[in-house]
């Protein structure tokens, strides 16, 4: 239990420090949302000072930063200049979008990667791993900006997908099973996209990580004892690579997430990602600080329950603290 | 094969055609231009040309046209002055065109504007900014680690306690939360340059990482026990000793994080947060298929997004190769 | 080859190290714990040796020796204690002041390829002790470089070899040669020829009492190897879990050992030859 409430430690530590770096970085900018009102002369500068004040960003910044973390306990946090409502409604919906999306590239990715990577290694060398291997090479070279812009290609040129947001018009008056279609529909390309995007490396990193473990010599013994291949491989060698695959997927996560920003904004995928994008070009500073710190919660929270699957699953995690 | 690519690259002035500002608004949108070997008349010309799109009765802008007046394609040709390197003054161009025909080898833009030339310049600036930033990450990395590394006890900790924050992060969102803080009305190079060192500041963690590894176990050696031996104080060890243990890794990572970094920059131009209008970066290259229309009806406006698919092979290639000759070298 | 040990002269020759009382210890602490976990890698360790002498430090394999070792050559501290050459206390004084000190106590390791840059030529290794304290100019130094590789029995026409490229034997006659680039007059040998075969033993031996002759070196000789050691030691100091058990001149402790642990030592040396001796009536 020890090593669980280290790691939640030091996520908390690690959420405090991403916060403070978000928060610092954007208030080192001159300026801010309201510096191009200020150039426009129509706008009296009283005007702009009351509107700065109002949104308190005359106050100095240890104490902006402390307002916005007390009020984060609180649950707000902040206020969108852009959109003039409070950030936490606005990013909710949009991580919720994103977290659909997210969630089932990633479990689709590990769903396809998993068998990949083992049926690799069990035919390590022989011709049908070469040609995976290349398979597999190409896709990682392909920059995933190219990728998702010949997905949005074959959308436009093919008209079969729609080409983005997540709901056709009208979406209310359908039944269920419609709803579920339309999203399904809509869901398609961006999660094809990521899928495709963090498929290589996971595949290549099980793969190795099978490998390392399938020439270790507890493995030579188990075959010369006799035991079917089949066996060998998922009752001996995947148990023993499950260690370092589990703490792939709490960095599959990162990389998942980085991607997911890109695919949302080529495809239209309403989530956290165009948001942030357009609060970037805006200066919206507390909805970029949130979502920052979102897809830092995110990450966090992922990994943390990467080691707690780490925990249950190798004892040597567990018998550390004996001694 | 990269070294070729390159010296396109850099002499992009001398192989375009055009300025890559040169706008030409009589003619958005254009299809590349075919070269003709064989004119109207059934006669064969050693020399191939073009004809001017515009002397088509059609006005449709996809019209393949059909005239007499033919253009020649001349080898180097003078046309509008450029700097090679930024630096020697040039009037001389590959190849070109008379006026008033055009030849767009890659089509052109919304604006008229070469894609062709807007490659070759694009090329410039996009790898230019993935090479120098990731020469200072593996810089930042080297200093870091190898301290890290070196020294040890609670200095390692806090410096990889740091490290660890920015890897953990994902990189696209750090990199957006950095850009967000630089000011977006400043000049084009002022924009370069900021670009160019953030991403560096960022991107230190990795490297370091390796870096730190590397001097951790070249420290133990026992010839730098000896050297201490001697009296050797902590600079002269690093210096002479363990740094030198660490080129291969440095090698590796700088071939490893030109192609990432160049991709970023691609994406923060592609989404408006790169380098502005009118550098021709890949970036601002790509962000017209963003519009449906572009999509549906340009087909050539993709040809760049296609090309950087054969680049970044060639990069992963020679970065595999450099990481199998150095693993041979034995320690 | 033995020598009568000079130890009976005390009053004509002092010392020239004497170690009084070291102790060395190392601290684990458990993280999140406050328990500490103490590790004696030796304890109260007093040693004399005399100049043109070498003693010998035999004892089972384990950090205590090497440790004491580092400690003596100034690569690591230790606890407590006192190391006086020629009657100076070493462990008092700072950086500076023992910066030109270190030229007088050298070390050879175990394993001459892991003591060796392999990315720097024989001239650049022997010469590098120079250049660190700072003697001479560059061409001064080269041909010190050479002139030492003679001196050791390699051929100087070898000096941009790197270490790879010399044999076991010959890298451990290139680091006794960087040893000897300032002058020192203590050489400690750590295990040095253990990684040898035979022939290199004798051999190493060989340059190595020529050199002490020539130079009036002294040696302080680690070695798990007893037969080598009633060789080549004047005196013998035998150390058991950190501790220096029995400490005679060579002769003495072969032939009339007290402590039990070194009746052990010594009986399984003599076993070999008594097996032998056996076989052959």
């Amino acid at each position: 239990m020890r090593y669980l409430a280290r790691r939640v430690l030091h996520s908390v530590l690690l959420l405090l420090g991403v916060s403070i770096f978000s928060f610092t970085i954007l208030q080192l900018a001159p300026g801010d949302f309201f510096t191009p009102l200020s150039l426009n002369p129509q706008i009296s500068a009283h005007t702009v000072a009351t509107l700065r004040s109002q949104y308190g960003l005359d106050k100095p910044f240890p104490i902006r930063y402390e307002h916005w973390l007390h009020s984060v306990f609180r649950g707000d946090l902040g206020v969108s200049f852009a959109y003039g409502t409070p950030v936490a409604p606005l990013l909710a919906v949009r991580a919720r979008n994103t977290l659909l999306l997210t969630g089932t590239s990633l479990l689709l990715a590990w769903l396809l990667a998993i068998p990949f990577g083992i049926w690799s290694a069990a035919r390590r060398g022989k011709l049908s791993d070469r040609a995976g291997g290349i398979i597999t090479s190409s896709l990682l070279t392909i920059p995933d900006l190219v990728l998702f812009l010949t997905l949005l290609l074959v959308a436009v040129r093919t008209g079969w997908f729609p080409t983005g947001g997540m709901m056709s018009a009208g979406f209310d008056d359908l039944s269920i099973g419609g709803k579920v279609q339309d999203l399904a529909a809509h869901l398609f390309l961006p999660v094809v996209g990521l899928v495709l995007a963090t498929l290589p490396p996971l595949v290549r990193h099980i793969r190795s990580a099978m490998i390392e473990v399938l020439d270790s010599p507890f493995i030579r013994a188990a075959r010369a004892h006799g035991i079917p291949e089949h066996r060998v491989l998922f009752r001996y060698a995947l148990p023993v690579a499950a260690n370092p695959l589990i703490t792939l997927f709490g960095y599959s996560i990162a990389g998942m997430l980085s991607a997911s920003l890109l695919v949302e904004v080529v495809l239209s995928w309403p989530g956290v990602g165009p948001l942030l994008v357009d609060a970037i070009l805006a200066k919206d500073v507390y909805v970029v600080v949130g979502a920052v710190m979102l897809s830092a919660v995110f990450l966090v929270a992922g990994n943390l329950v990467a080691d707690a699957l780490l925990f249950a699953t190798d004892p040597r995690i567990r018998t550390e603290q004996v001694n | 094969m990269l070294a070729a690519f390159s010296s396109v690259i850099l002499f992009a002035g001398f192989f375009a055609p055009y300025d890559f500002a040169a706008q030409d608004r009589d003619t958005p949108f254009a299809p590349p231009t075919t070269l003709h070997f064989v004119d109207a008349g059934g006669s064969l010309h050693i020399r191939p040309f073009v004809y001017d799109p515009r002397d088509s009765a059609s006005t449709s802008p996809n019209a393949e046209a059909a005239s007499e007046q033919t253009y020649p394609l001349h080898w180097f040709v003078r046309g509008t002055s450029y700097k090679i390197a930024g630096l020697i003054p040039s009037r001389t161009h590959l190849f070109g065109v008379e006026k008033p025909a055009r030849i767009f080898l890659m089509g052109s833009d919304a604006y008229g504007r070469d894609q062709f030339s807007r490659f070759l310049y694009g090329g410039q600036i996009s790898l230019l900014a993935g090479l120098i930033a990731a020469i200072l990450s593996v810089s930042l990395g080297i200093l870091v680690g190898g301290i890290a590394g070196y020294y040890g006890g609670w200095l390692d900790g806090i410096l990889m306690r740091g490290g660890e924050l920015f890897l953990a992060l994902p990189w696209l969102y750090l990199l957006f939360a950095v850009r967000a803080a630089l000011p977006l009305h400043i000049s084009q190079w002022q924009v370069f340059l900021l670009l160019i060192s953030v991403m560096g500041l960022i991107g230190w963690a990795r490297p370091a990482r390796l870096i730190r590894g590397v001097a951790l176990s070249a420290k133990e050696r026992n010839f730098v026990l000896a050297a201490r031996g001697f009296g050797a104080s902590d600079a002269y060890l690093l210096r002479r000793h363990v740094l030198p243990q660490t080129y291969a890794v440095l090698l590796t990572q700088i071939t490893l994080l030109v192609p990432q970094y160049v991709l970023a920059e691609v994406t923060l131009t592609f989404l408006g947060l790169g380098v502005g209008e009118p550098m021709p970066s890949w970036g601002a290259l790509l962000t017209s298929l963003q519009q449906y229309s572009v999509l549906s009806s340009y087909w050539w406006m993709f040809l760049p997004a296609l090309l950087l698919i054969p680049l970044f092979v060639v990069f992963y290639a020679a970065a595999d190769a450099l990481q199998e000759l150095h693993k041979s070298v034995p320690l | 080859m033995k020598r009568e040990t000079l130890q009976s002269d005390s009053k004509r020759f002092e010392p020239l190290l004497r170690v009084s009382g070291l102790c060395k210890q190392y601290v684990q602490r458990r993280p999140f714990s406050r328990q500490k976990i103490v590790v004696n890698a030796f304890q109260d360790v007093s040693l004399n040796l005399f100049p043109g002498t070498t003693l010998a430090l035999v004892g089972e394999s384990g950090a205590g020796k090497s440790s004491l070792a580092r400690c003596i050559a100034l690569l690591e501290r230790p606890s407590a204690g006192k190391i006086e050459l020629a009657g100076e206390n070493l462990l008092v004084l700072d950086r500076e002041q023992l910066f030109p000190l270190r030229r007088e106590i050298q070390m050879i390791f175990q394993d001459p390829s892991s003591a060796l840059n392999p990315r720097f030529t024989a001239c650049e290794i022997i010469a590098e002790p120079l250049l660190i304290q700072r003697e001479g100019t560059n061409s001064q130094r080269r041909a010190r470089a050479l002139q030492l590789m003679e001196q050791v029995g390699l051929d100087p026409a070898w000096e941009r070899k790197t270490p790879l490229e010399f044999s076991g034997g010959q890298r451990q006659r290139l680091a006794i040669a960087r040893a000897l680039a300032l002058g020192p007059r203590l050489l400690i040998l750590d295990e040095a020829l253990s990684n040898l075969d035979a022939a290199n033993q004798s051999l190493i031996l060989k340059l190595l009492a020529d050199l002490q002759a020539a130079r009036s070196l002294s040696f302080l000789h680690i070695s798990h190897d007893l037969r080598l050691v009633s060789e080549f030691a004047d005196d013998v100091a035998v150390m058991y879990q950190g501790r220096i058990v029995e400490a005679k001149s060579t002769r003495k402790l072969f032939a009339s050992p007290e402590n039990p642990y070194t009746k052990e030592l010594l009986a399984s040396v003599r076993s070999v030859e008594s097996i032998l001796l056996e076989r052959s009536a």
